[in-house]
């Protein structure tokens, strides 16, 4: 998550195209409200299923693709170690065994983590899958031809920071031991208790040597999952898959794979897609959609309409959308101004600048609200639903500004309804009732995340989006708060440049827990700590609305993603 | 065809551009469609300035928000019907912000008329300058400014807009910056009339005399051709107000116009386009707003080219005196 490639790639990924158009009916619980129409719910197998995306698969080589938890189509050909659980709601946050009999053995500081493939996992030739083809995979994304990864795995593997993949590098990977055809080791440099959820990744996936292609293999790569690529034309847009009839359900406990056929259809505009599925006329009666989400415009409509409401599912993911201070600029250095501007907040306004209750939840802490990630509960600077403009006032007095003071507030011209002018006009109107008067200084898209992920240009008071690899508070807290991830040159997370000993050796500590819920408490309450420096004002957790075709059975929407996971869908 | 002779035998109606204002009044009149539009041009004008009185009368601000008076688990649509009308918010409200929303129409008609109009006035000012020059000057000057304003007709306002605006930092007033880089790239047309009317005016003998008379260039542009091709510049200048507003519009539309929360029709087009199922009234309003506007202007500013073209205003059979003899 540090070059800024990697954060637009995996804004892309995750989340832009979701809120991009939002809206749908239920405003309710997190899992499967949705239903299917016909009075028969019990999924059966067969049939075509039409996917509709607004983003293409341009990327299908395991080693380019940047996931969280295997992505979605990618997920379908590809089996990694480790996945997601593929359940509705929290549930569907753990991380299980795929290609592996479980998530993994470490050692005892967890710097060692030792797999053993299942018993006769085959190709979709037939040929064994084989530890040594998954080290090979790892192994060939850190080719410079191939990069498009997460950083993990290079900053992770012992000797791994200047391989340069297997293509220049015969040698491999000291780090990644295979003693036998079904056992894998992989040594780190530094603990890492998260190390089962790095392996849900694609890079995790097998490749069999002799059939890499190098930059082509793309055209075809080698399933080891429940359907194979039989075309892919125009660089991802129209995507056809078909039955791997190697792959074995008695070996794979999460890929219930019912269609036989899956389209992909992508490139398609938001509001289209949603039109199309609501219409669900011919194919589109069995589509479903897994990057696009209902706009608010769109829910209102849906929410008229009972056939409609009730073919919604709604998906969390683990987003947090905040106002960023930079203390090394005035007035905000003053810890009393920040905290005045988190008591001043509409919450209320803000969630619906957002697409309303039903898209957004309002945020006071900085960790998603999912028990995955650690999340306790905290409110610091209460300020109601509505904002408390009289606290504020008394606090903007205290660091003496007595008659208001004028600040500017950097967001983002694309709407996109995180960092885009809309918020930003819902915090400038509620933060005049406590006498702080906000300009607004609007930037373009890529101006915007170059500017503010600059240490040399960061802005004072900017609004931000974070969202994590995966379902933990460490990618999520790490990357915004660790003081040594501050990069002086380059592309900068750490937007309030904290760099507090007593943080980082905490997030080192937890890093060494292998109990991931031991280390879920612990990532809660050092967030609740940092929280005190008012460094962000946590503005609103996303949701997702997904609208699917009439004929789609068997929605399950997990936390882990937030989108509709393909792998469960039946149209039978 | 038989009235364009009548006007030719009637003494006294054929003089070019020197009707006289009284003439051109009464002709203006005589357009009952140029009379309705210049009373809806009138009353936008007025609403324009009048906007902090009209929404003190309201009691309502553009910018404030109302979160009570959105439906928010229904994506903010507005509550109550026709989208939110009441006592207390005449055209109902926004969506998602529950801003008032006849406040914002009519802060959005200062925005809309107002860079329409700046950047006509820099349209006509910059086309006089360039069209006179190019007439009166040498061959080359001619030649220059003539290539130049070839080059500034055919570059894409929409296009050369997008790209100024995208580049000036965003510290600049914006609805300033708008009326300039509209009337920037918008008045090759003008000066090309301009030069063309200032061409057959210098043939004329009231030019030559005045040139033989020893008079200098400049004095002989304000006192001998200004007066003659007022009337082009007046005519083609109401039919330019109407294209630049809409041009701001889909400046505004385009998110590159003037920049939130000012208010604007454009802007609030923009915004409402998801909305046309859910709250029809929030698209309605600005698309209609826009509508009247470029409608009444454009039939006003037809009007005004009927009444200052003598052969067009013939045919209304004023200023001749034959409208009254036909009646009596």
């Amino acid at each position: 998550m540090r070059q800024p490639s990697v954060i637009a790639r995996r804004v892309a990924a995750a989340s832009v195209s979701l809120v991009l158009a939002a809206g749908a009916a239920a405003c309710g619980p997190e899992d499967n409200d949705a239903k299917s129409s016909g009075g028969d719910s019990t999924p059966h197998k067969g049939g075509t299923l039409t996917v509709l995306n607004s983003e293409p698969q341009t990327d299908f080589d395991p080693a380019r693709l940047y996931t969280s938890g295997g992505g979605n189509v990618p997920s379908l050909v590809f089996r990694t170690l480790t996945t997601r659980n593929r359940e509705s709601g929290a549930a569907g946050a753990k991380v299980v065994p795929d290609l592996a009999t479980d998530t993994g053995r470490p050692n005892k500081d967890a710097t060692v983590w030792t797999y053993t493939l299942k018993k006769g996992l085959k190709y979709e030739d037939g040929t064994a899958i084989t530890s040594a083809d998954i080290k090979y995979g790892i192994e060939r994304s850190f080719a410079p031809e191939l990069s498009g990864g997460a950083p993990y795995l290079r900053d992770w593997l012992v000797g791994a920071a200047d391989y340069q993949g297997p293509y220049k590098d015969k040698g491999g990977l000291d780090a990644i031991e295979t003693p036998d055809d079904r056992t894998i080791v992989f040594h780190l440099n530094k603990p890492e208790g998260e190390f089962p959820f790095l392996a849900t990744q694609t890079q995790f996936a097998p490749v069999p040597k002799a059939k890499d292609t190098g930059t082509k293999y793309e055209e075809h790569p080698v399933s080891s999952g429940p359907y194979k690529v039989v075309k892919n034309e125009n660089d991802g847009e129209t995507v056809l898959l078909e039955r791997n009839t190697h792959w074995s359900a008695s070996t794979d406990a999460e890929r219930k794979a019912y269609p036989d056929k899956i389209d992909v259809r992508s490139g398609l505009d938001a509001s289209v897609i949603n039109q199309r599925l609501s219409a669900s006329q011919g194919a589109d009666s069995a589509a479903v959609t897994t990057d696009t989400n209902l706009g608010p415009a769109e829910l209102a409509k849906v929410t008229g309409d009972k056939e409609l409401a009730a073919r919604v599912g709604t998906g969390h993911f683990g987003y947090t959308n905040y106002i960023a201070f930079n203390p090394t600029v005035k007035p905000f250095n003053n810890v009393k101004v920040r905290q005045a501007i988190s008591y001043a907040i509409d919450r209320s306004s803000v969630v619906n600048a957002a697409g309303g209750s039903s898209l957004a939840e309002a945020a006071t802490t900085f960790l998603p609200n999912q028990k995955s990630f650690g999340y306790e509960p905290y409110d610091l600077f209460p300020a109601g639903d509505s904002g408390n403009a009289a606290k504020a006032k008394e606090l903007l007095k205290e660091a003496g500004y007595p008659n208001g003071l004028t600040v500017t507030l950097t967001h983002n011209n694309a709407q996109n309804f995180k960092t885009s002018p809309e918020i930003a006009t819902a915090i400038q109107d509620a933060l005049k009732k406590a006498g702080i008067t906000v300009k607004l200084q609007g930037l373009e898209d890529n101006n915007y995340s170059d500017t503010v992920h600059n240490v040399k240009t960061e802005p004072g008071f900017f609004l931000s989006a974070w969202g994590a690899d995966w379902p933990s508070g460490g990618p999520f807290l790490a990357p915004i708060f660790d003081g040594r991830q501050i990069v002086k040159d380059g592309a900068n997370f750490n937007s309030g440049l904290l760099n507090d000993k007593s943080v980082n050796a905490e997030i080192d500590a937890i890093n060494k827990l292998t109990d991931l819920d031991a280390a879920a408490k612990r990532w809660g309450a050092l967030d609740k700590k940092i929280g005190e420096q008012a460094l962000t004002v946590p503005l609103f957790h996303p949701v997702y609305k997904r609208l699917v075709g009439k004929d789609i059975k068997n929605v399950v929407i997990s936390d882990w993603t937030g989108v509709l996971d393909i792998s469960q869908v039946a149209v039978k | 065809m038989s009235e364009a002779l009548v006007a030719v035998e009637t003494p006294g109606a054929a003089v070019p551009g020197v009707s006289g204002a009284g003439q051109f009044w009464r002709r203006l009149r005589a357009q009952r469609a140029a009379m309705v539009a210049a009373g809806v041009v009138a009353l936008l004008v007025l609403v324009a300035l009048a906007a902090p009185l009209l929404t003190a009368l309201e009691g309502q601000d553009p910018n404030t928000y109302h979160s009570s008076l959105v439906d928010s688990a229904r994506g903010g649509v507005p509550i109550g019907s026709l989208g939110g009308i009441s006592g207390d918010h005449w055209l109902g409200v926004e969506p998602q912000t529950g801003r008032d929303l006849f406040a914002r129409l009519v802060y959005g008609a200062r925005v809309s008329l107002g860079v329409a109009l700046a950047a006509t006035i820099v349209q006509v000012l910059i086309g006089v300058v360039v069209g006179v020059s190019a007439a009166l000057g040498s061959r080359w000057v001619d030649q220059l400014l003539s290539r130049f304003t070839d080059v500034i007709v055919a570059l894409p306002l929409m296009i050369m807009s997008l790209a100024l605006l995208a580049i000036v930092p965003s510290s600049f007033p914006r609805p300033v910056l708008v009326a300039l880089v509209i009337g920037l790239i918008g008045w090759g047309t003008i000066a090309k009339i301009v030069r063309a009317q200032t061409l057959t005016l210098k043939q004329l003998d009231h030019v030559a005399a005045a040139r033989l008379s020893g008079w200098g260039t400049w004095r002989i542009a304000r006192r001998e051709l200004l007066p003659g091709i007022a009337a082009p510049i007046i005519t083609y200048a109401a039919l330019l107000v109407p294209s630049n507003i809409s041009a701001e519009a889909a400046l505004s539309f385009l998110g590159v116009g003037v920049k939130p929360p000012t208010p604007s029709w454009g802007q609030m087009l923009t915004a409402a386009d998801v909305w046309y199922q859910a709250a029809p009234q929030y698209l309605l309003l600005p698309a209609g707003a826009l509508f009247l506007t470029v409608l009444a202007l454009t039939v006003l500013g037809d009007g005004v080219r009927t009444a200052l073209d003598p052969r067009a205003a013939s045919r209304l059979r004023v200023g001749t005196g034959r409208k009254r003899e036909a009646k009596a």
